[in-house]
């Protein structure tokens, strides 16, 4: 039978560490990697020795890249994966390393996050299955679609979308990781360049290079190697799902979202309306408002206005992307995803510092890849 | 994009297929099976799809993000009379002429090629009212 994560033994976020998201620089995916992974070591107190298994999420850095960086951590023997799933490379790493110390098959994992940008090439294109568009589609072109398609069925105006980045970059303003940390104005957001229907450039993610790292441990780790039971974060759901089949004209990505959210909730026990602090997909500004109302804490054609009078701030009802999401925080690819997770344990902790929103508790990490596939996580604080 | 579509009279159909499985009836046409119910290709039929339909949304991009594309190009999801919601390029590039609700249909563009050659693209424009 099939059994969701809670009912195997639990698993911690127990360490968090990241190397900035920037603009693509001389420095190594090695230093990038190394950086993030010794930060998070350090974080948790954990020598590399005691990490059982490590999983790295990256779509862009070719093959094999995991060992060259961790053999300068101490050549440990440990077993070394590297996961590809697009968008959502990292946040199957961090699945990986979260099922493998449920199952009891490792006390300690590790996933990484990994990429410098690269030329982009999707398998997907060489399919044979052609369509009337191809590349045309770029994506984003395909999320102006779906703007133009909101904004008409809600009367919502193009302003309202872009204020999803205002409140984005303001975040990020506070985020020393962050790739865009200026706080840009809605009327800069909103003055161009035009990419593609009402997106401007600054409603569409900067794709940099950065690294993030995640340490999970079980109990018996954290007592064995007397880890901070209360900085620990429990995870509560792992759930990963793909594509179906839709109704004529749903978008695919909202409807994938929407099914992986709900199992997700269901699968942690806990109700969409309890969440404090969420990390979504916001790749493009729309697919923030699409996501909240997928998520169900907001009706839809709502989320616009309840963004504006300030829903969904730190300090808010509950805080959407409060690191900066992929939009000011940055997409580096396979690091995203961790950067995510490291996020979530940080609110979950109170250690978030000007960001940090009030009494959070329960957080959601979310992640789109194209193709399309979804991975969301689910996380609490220690009690 | 010539096994899209099959030349006609007043304008090109789109071949869809359907599938003998589930009744899907979907496009663009593929030669490996039902993407609802998994039946094999053989399963798939030919189902011409009339090249008309509404405008859902549309957009217009300006920024390319690859050589082989020059920008202005306007993208629309387009509803099928016939069911199918799809995507196609339309032959109005800035997209002025065009609204959401707007009747359209498929017309077939002479396009430069490789090498001086040309080849024949597949675009929707608006429909002239009769
Ligand atoms: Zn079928």
């Amino acid at each position: 039978m099939r059994r969701p994560l809670r009912d195997y033994r639990p698993v911690h976020v127990v360490g968090i560490g990241l190397h900035r998201f920037q603009p693509l620089s001389e420095t190594t995916y090695v230093e990038l990697g190394l950086t993030a992974i010794r930060e998070a070591m350090a974080d948790a107190g954990i020598a590399f020795s005691a990490i059982d298994s490590a999983y790295c999420g990256t779509a862009l850095l070719g093959m094999a890249p995991s060992r060259a960086m961790l053999r300068h951590l101490g050549a440990s023997g440990l077993p070394i994966t590297q996961v590809e799933n697009a968008s959502a490379s990292g946040s199957t790493a961090v699945r990986q390393a979260v099922l493998e110390v449920a199952s009891g098959m490792a006390d300690v994992s590790l996933a990484i996050g990994l990429d410098k940008p690269a030329p982009i090439r999707l398998a997907h294109e060489a399919a044979g299955v052609p369509d009337l568009v191809n590349a045309y589609a770029s994506p984003f072109t395909h999320f102006a679609l779906l703007a133009d398609d909101y904004m008409r069925r809600y009367g919502v105006t193009a302003e309202q979308v872009a204020r999803v980045a205002e409140k984005n970059f303001r975040n990020a303003s506070k985020n020393p990781h962050a790739h865009r940390q200026k706080g840009y104005s809605l009327a800069e957001i909103l003055s161009g360049p035009n990419i593609s229907g009402p997106l401007t450039r600054l409603q569409c993610c900067p794709i940099g290079e950065g690294a993030a790292a995640v340490i999970v441990a079980s109990d018996d780790a954290i007592a064995r190697l007397g880890l901070s039971r209360a900085r620990s974060v429990r995870v509560l759901s792992s759930t990963s799902r793909s594509e179906r089949v839709y109704d004529p004209g749903a978008d695919p990505d909202t409807e994938l979202t929407r099914e992986t959210l709900a199992m997700s909730c269901a699968e942690a026990g806990v109700s969409p309306g309890d969440l404090d602090v969420v990390e979504f997909h916001d790749g493009f500004s729309i697919e923030e408002l699409l996501y909240v109302e997928a998520l169900g804490v907001c009706p839809p054609g709502q989320a616009a206005g309840q963004l504006a009078r300030g829903d969904f701030d730190i300090g808010g009802r509950v805080a959407i992307n409060p690191s900066g999401g992929l939009l000011a925080m940055g997409h580096p690819i396979g690091p995203t995803g961790v950067g995510q997770i490291c996020e979530i344990a940080r609110q979950l902790r109170g250690e978030a510092g000007p960001r940090q929103h009030p009494g959070a508790r329960l957080g959601l990490a979310h992640m789109v890849g194209i193709g399309s596939v979804c991975v969301v996580h689910i996380l609490s604080a220690a009690d | 994009m010539a096994g899209l579509f099959l030349e006609g009279e007043p304008n090109p159909a789109l071949r869809g297929q359907e599938c003998e499985g589930c009744g899907r009836v979907a496009f663009p046409p593929n030669p490996y099976g039902c993407e609802k119910c998994g039946a094999p290709a053989a399963m798939l039929v030919d189902r011409p799809l009339a090249g008309r339909g509404r405008i859902v949304a549309f957009v217009t991009t300006t920024h390319a993000n690859r050589r082989d594309l020059s920008v202005p190009y306007t993208v629309a999801s387009i509803a099928l009379d016939d069911g199918p919601v799809i995507r196609a390029i339309m032959t109005d590039s800035t997209g002025e002429s065009l609204a959401a609700g707007d009747a359209v249909e498929t017309v077939l563009v002479e396009r430069a090629a490789d090498e001086g050659s040309t080849d024949r693209v597949l675009r929707f424009q608006k429909r002239e009212a009769a």
